[in-house]
């Protein structure tokens, strides 16, 4: 039941940045960063966090269940598609931070 | 197959790109623009997070596009099967129809909102 509450909180978040964008494209950059600072925001920010990432690993424990993959005699196991679903989680995360923020 | 069906087929595909979507590119979304920028820490030391995306014009923009709007389909499509799940059963086709309005105009306001940030983002690389 947990997996299925991941949902609201990556709901929210789209709905809460959604409202962010549509500030700053409006000229309210202030209002968007000042809501972004919010204390009540970041500790909901911390739990969507924590929630996406209960999302993350569930899914990719999923896709191992369902879809194993077969190489010569051996078949894959759900926490071999976790383990390697996580190196490219954090990859594609550090990736994002390079490309799109610190250069 | 039946065009209901096909529908259907086609509505749970897109929940599952969303599923991808959400699981990653919506942590390190999250991590910047609701945790790293607010408390100060790496790598958002002085600058918004939203700004630095944005700067990077169309892939920046399309980055933020393919993230909310992905995390917003699945979020949602999700939420309101849950709800149906948890005893709602009988409000189903109403929640349905909330659900369905929220992703629209959810979608069409941040494609809005990117498109006058970046104008130049429907013009030809």
């Amino acid at each position: 039941m947990i997996r299925e509450w991941t949902s609201f909180f990556v709901a929210v978040f789209s709905l809460i940045y959604i409202y962010e964008l549509s500030l700053f494209a409006s000229g309210a950059k202030d209002s968007a960063l000042a809501l972004m600072r919010n204390p009540g925001i970041i500790a909901f920010n911390v739990l969507a966090l924590l929630f996406t990432l209960y999302h993350a690993f569930t899914w990719f424990y999923l896709i191992g269940k369902v879809q194993p993959i077969k190489m010569g005699k051996t078949t894959s196991k759900p926490w071999q598609a976790l383990l390697v679903n996580i190196a490219l989680l954090l990859i594609i995360s550090y990736a994002v931070i390079q490309i799109l923020v610190l250069r | 197959m039946p065009k209901v069906a096909r529908l259907h087929a086609i509505l749970w595909g897109v929940f599952s790109l969303g599923g991808f979507i959400a699981a990653f590119l919506l942590p390190v979304s999250i991590y910047l623009v609701g945790i790293a920028y607010p408390l100060g820490l790496w790598p958002m030391a002085g600058g918004d997070p939203t700004s630095a995306i944005l700067n990077h014009h169309h892939i920046g923009t399309l980055f933020l596009f393919v993230t909310v709007a992905g995390s917003l389909y699945h979020g949602i499509f999700r939420f309101q099967s849950t709800l149906t799940e948890l005893g709602l059963a009988p409000a189903k086709r109403a929640l349905e129809a909330i659900g369905y309005m929220i992703i629209i105009v959810g979608i069409l306001v941040v494609a809005y909102s990117l498109l006058l940030l970046n104008p130049g983002v429907l013009s030809l690389p």
